[in-house]
């Protein structure tokens, strides 16, 4: 037998094998195809019920509530014939119209009486010859009095408007007609509809499929993610509990095989919860479009429906391959069934989270479609829309590859993870309780790294929404957000700090000349990249974006100093000492291979710009913590790091305080016109040349 | 067959300490011997096992199965060899034959010779009744010997097996042991280990005494127990020199 055909052959054992154990199990199968074939049906059903009560609501607020008026003067009864006479001219003109409208004649003190007694709700007192000056052609002063006792609410204050509005209305047409003059005057334009269906679906509703699809995408994304989580466990750490992983690892077959066959087994799971999802999803919608009146408008032709469908599906076929891959690195790393449930838990946030992120507004494009569950749902919104075809399948087509290549990044991580003695037999004393103090050691785990991040993005997070306004007081928040969970890991986890955090001088003694590096590169890279955001985007900022370069130009243009200090010094320490320290000492480990080097930089990188928040500054951030990244690596120092990042955020500082105006929002806030051809070209010779000396100090 | 030549395994403690599992571990098993590895818990048994199964690397050293080194060619390693321990268990929810059928094809077997072993092991292990019933509803005995034909079904020409009565009663125990004593006859390289000592005591034709890591004696019955006190007094007497040292 061939290499490759036995290396096919042991994959396929254990796809088949796996395949077997999730088929017999019944809590697998009750979550991949009960759960769905149910859940679309219920949700539907409490969906048009919520909306059919929600309209019902909406439609009884909207009708008018019985009103009950005095009217006294010597033109009360005159004008009580001109309300009803008014009020019965417009009689089905509104929904509700004209609701209970009670008019009581009477004198004053019987209006004050019936006032104060609450039988009231407003009291008129009508001028002498106010009927008759409605047929001429001064205005009416009317003043109504509305009783203390039993207030006139909002919808019946807008009962008695209508009522005098339609007395104004029959009013104005006889003092045109005694003008000589045809109502036609009043009405220069008169609409009709002619052919089509009627329809009487309320225009709120109508057109309403590609919004309400968002919510049904997001849940498909879960769903499907939820179809690997039990075969994932199952398979590793199931497999563990039950003492066969030794087994399979002492067959003739390497890990990666062995990890690719699980792969494949959980896939075809996840794959049949995606398929009995899409059959649900596909009947429902048919339940409902019979329940539509003739004639609604879902605001989606059949065709495209159909195109849309095939497009998801093929979307979430790569959503399935890396929600099985997930889960099972995930799994990987976990010891027994009850941890792997513990840590698949923060997946499916994860995961619900980035899919949820693809309705966002101004989330999209080629590079988003990249994104893990965030990119499938955007694309199969995508393919609800206008967009042309030749688009959507260029997004599909990056969507596949980046669900191929993150699958097969974490299929590698598992099958390192899957043989990890620590984790397969757990070595004889690590057993330690949880308040056991770890052993010393050179740098982070990548778990500790992980969780460290974690809880300062959260941070960050809540220091965001809590921070007060004033970017003197907020950055400083921000900043300790980062600081505090780093030193309390510090405090936890015994590191060596010279090795975590590069406190080494780059290049020996010309440290000075690879530093100046780091400054020239920081600045060229802010130039080059914004350059490339506006090439990329446009001008176009969200009111988050343009709102944070106002306050920034503001605290700037009152302290520059301290501006500075805020925005470049601080955030240069801060996020360096976190980033390019601890984060990247992390991940890249204490043995680092190239392999690892370049997934940590990555890794470093992309917490480096989820930590920035505003999505229109991450693609920027993202480059600038790879460049950042491979500055630390390479020279195995901070400090070019720290200089590059000062220098990046200082470049806009600076031009604010050179040109000491307003203008410097223009570069801030993105105007091509600021952007000259030159200084991108001398952007970019500074970016290049800085790299060139920070290599200088590289350290093999 | 079995080689192992001056096995080392080190771990890492939580507190920052080494502890060596595995100091320095060197023997061999010939085809066709039974050789038993005394030792009483936490002594490196469990770990000599899991380096000669490539489960673990050694921190230093190095060992063979049939000519296949355990650091290069782990792979080669696996396909001469039959591992059982008292912790490898069997898939629940698939039946002996499913077992079996499986591994034959991770071992490369093509569908004919799968069959064929897999008829001639449910034979040989006494599991032609229970075939078909789902792993998890078969006695511990059963399993263990669904485990063993797990180990067997590519027909390895050596045996490492840790502890494979643990949990076994009486009978069950004996069976198992009659049935490693026929795969020594068939010219197999059994290597057994255990810390009931009487059970093998008149089974094995060679014995390994290991303590702390180390191997502290070995021989035959023979050599090892010239008083009257039998194989129980050697190990103590084994144990013990080295305690004194």
């Amino acid at each position: 037998m061939n290499g490759e055909r036995r290396r096919w052959r042991a994959i396929s054992a254990v796809m088949q094998r796996d395949l077997l154990e999730f088929v017999r199990d019944r809590r697998t199968l009750f979550v991949t195809l009960l759960m769905p074939m149910a859940m679309y049906p219920v949700l539907a059903l409490a969906s048009t019920l919520g909306l059919r009560t929600a309209l019902s609501d909406i439609e009884a607020r909207q009708a008018p509530l019985p009103l009950a008026v005095a009217l006294t003067g010597s033109d009360a009864a005159a004008f009580a014939r001109r309300i009803e006479e008014a009020t019965r001219s417009e009689k089905g003109s509104s929904p509700g119209w004209p609701a209970g409208l009670a008019v009581n004649i009477c004198d004053r003190q019987a209006a004050q009486e019936l006032l104060d007694e609450g039988k009231m709700h407003a009291w008129i007192e009508l001028p002498s010859g106010s009927t008759a000056a409605l047929d001429g052609q001064t205005t009416v002063p009317i003043e109504a009095h509305i009783s203390a006792v039993k207030p006139l609410d909002g919808r019946r204050r807008d009962h008695l408007v209508a009522v005098m509005e339609a007395v104004a209305r029959a009013a104005r047409q006889r003092r045109m007609a005694a003008e000589g003059l045809p109502t036609s005057v009043l009405e220069p334009i008169s609409l009709s509809f002619v052919g089509g269906p009627k329809t009487d679906a309320p225009a709120s509703i109508e057109g309403i499929v590609p919004t309400a699809a968002g919510g049904v995408l997001v849940l498909l994304a879960l769903l499907t993610a939820t179809g690997a989580f039990y075969p994932a466990i199952d398979a590793i750490a199931g497999e563990k509990e039950r003492g066969t992983i030794e087994t399979l690892l002492i067959a003739p077959a390497s890990t990666g095989e062995i990890v690719t066959g699980k792969f494949l087994a959980i896939w075809a799971v996840t794959l049949a919860t995606l398929l009995v999802n899409a059959v649900s999803i596909a009947a429902t919608a048919a339940v409902l479009v019979r329940l539509i009146p003739a004639g609604f408008d879902l605001g989606i032709a059949g065709s495209q429906a159909a195109v849309a469908a095939g497009v998801t599906v093929a979307a979430f076929v790569g959503l399935a391959a890396v929600a099985a891959a997930l889960c099972l690195a995930v799994t990987s790393g976990s010891r027994s069934g009850k941890e792997a449930q513990n840590t698949l838990t923060p997946v499916i946030l994860l995961v619900s989270g980035l899919a949820g992120s693809a309705l966002l507004p101004g989330t999209g494009g080629t590079a988003f479609a990249a994104v893990p569950f965030a990119g499938q749902v955007f694309l199969a919104r995508e393919s609800l829309s206008e967009v042309g075809f030749g688009t959507i399948a260029a997004h599909l087509a990056v969507s596949l590859v980046a669900s191929a290549g993150v699958a097969g990044l974490l299929l590698r991580g598992a099958a390192a993870a899957i043989s990890d003695e620590e984790l397969l037999f757990r070595g004889p004393d690590s057993a330690g309780g949880l308040f056991t103090r770890p052993a010393a050691r050179e740098v982070p785990t990548p778990m500790q790294g992980f969780a460290t991040a974690l809880v300062a993005f959260a941070g960050l997070w809540y220091a965001q929404g809590m921070a007060p306004n004033d970017l003197a007081r907020a950055i400083p928040v921000q900043q300790a957000a980062l600081m505090v969970p780093l030193v309390a890991a510090l405090c936890w986890q015994r590191v060596d700090p010279r090795r975590t955090f590069g406190l080494t001088l780059p290049g020996g003694h010309r440290w000075p000349l690879v530093v100046g590096g780091g400054l020239l590169a920081g600045a060229g890279l802010f130039v080059l990249m914004a350059a490339a955001t506006l090439t990329l985007r446009g001008t176009h900022l969200s009111g988050a974006a343009r709102d944070l370069a106002e306050r920034i130009m503001t605290l700037l243009l009152a302290r520059p100093w301290m501006g500075w200090v805020l925005v470049a010094v601080l955030p240069a320490a801060c996020e360096e000492v976190f980033f390019r320290g601890w984060l990247l000492a992390a991940f890249t480990g204490e043995k680092p291979g190239r392999r690892r080097a370049v997934v940590a930089v990555l890794l470093q990188a992309a917490a480096f710009s989820a930590f920035h928040l505003l999505p229109e500054r991450m693609p920027q951030t993202f480059v600038l913590g790879l460049a950042l990244g491979w500055m630390t690596l390479a020279t195995r120092s901070l400090l070019p790091a720290v200089a590059a990042h000062l220098a990046h955020n200082s470049v806009p500082l600076a031009v604010v305080h050179l040109t000491a105006d307003r203008e410097g929002t223009q570069l801030l806030a993105g105007d091509p016109s600021s952007l000259a051809g030159w200084l991108v070209a001398a952007a970019a010779v500074a970016a290049s040349a800085g790299l060139a000396v920070v290599n200088t100090g590289r350290r093999t | 067959m079995i080689f192992a030549d001056g096995l080392v395994k080190h771990f890492s403690a939580t507190d920052g300490t080494l502890v060596q599992a595995v100091d320095g571990v060197s023997f061999s098993v010939a085809p066709g011997e039974m050789v038993g590895l005394l030792g009483a818990n936490g002594v490196g048994k469990t770990t000599t096992m899991r380096l000669l199964a490539t489960l673990l690397r050694p921190t230093a050293g190095t060992a063979s199965i049939d000519g296949c080194d355990i650091r290069t060619d782990p792979l080669g390693v696996r396909r001469r060899m039959g591992y059982l321990s008292a912790n490898t268990g069997v898939p629940d929810r698939l039946t002996p034959q499913e077992v079996l059928r499986s591994f034959g094809r991770l071992h490369g077997l093509d569908d004919e010779a799968i069959a064929a072993r897999v008829a001639q092991l449910v034979a040989t292990l006494g599991l032609t009744s229970c075939q078909h019933r789902p792993c998890g509803r078969l006695s511990t005995g059963q399993r263990q010997r669904v485990s063993l034909g797990r180990a067997l079904v590519h027909d390895p020409p050596a045996l490492v097996l840790d502890e494979p009565t643990s949990g076994l009663d009486i009978v069950g125990a004996r069976d198992l042991l009659d049935l490693l004593e026929r795969l020594r006859d068939e010219g197999r390289a059994v290597l057994v280990s255990t810390h009931r000592l009487h059970e093998i005591e008149r089974r094995c034709d060679r014995f390994l005494i290991i303590d702390a890591g180390r191997i502290v004696g070995q021989g035959t019955r023979a050599e090892l127990a010239e008083g009257p006190g039998g194989l129980e007094e050697a190990f103590f007497a084994a144990v013990g020199q080295r305690g004194e040292a």
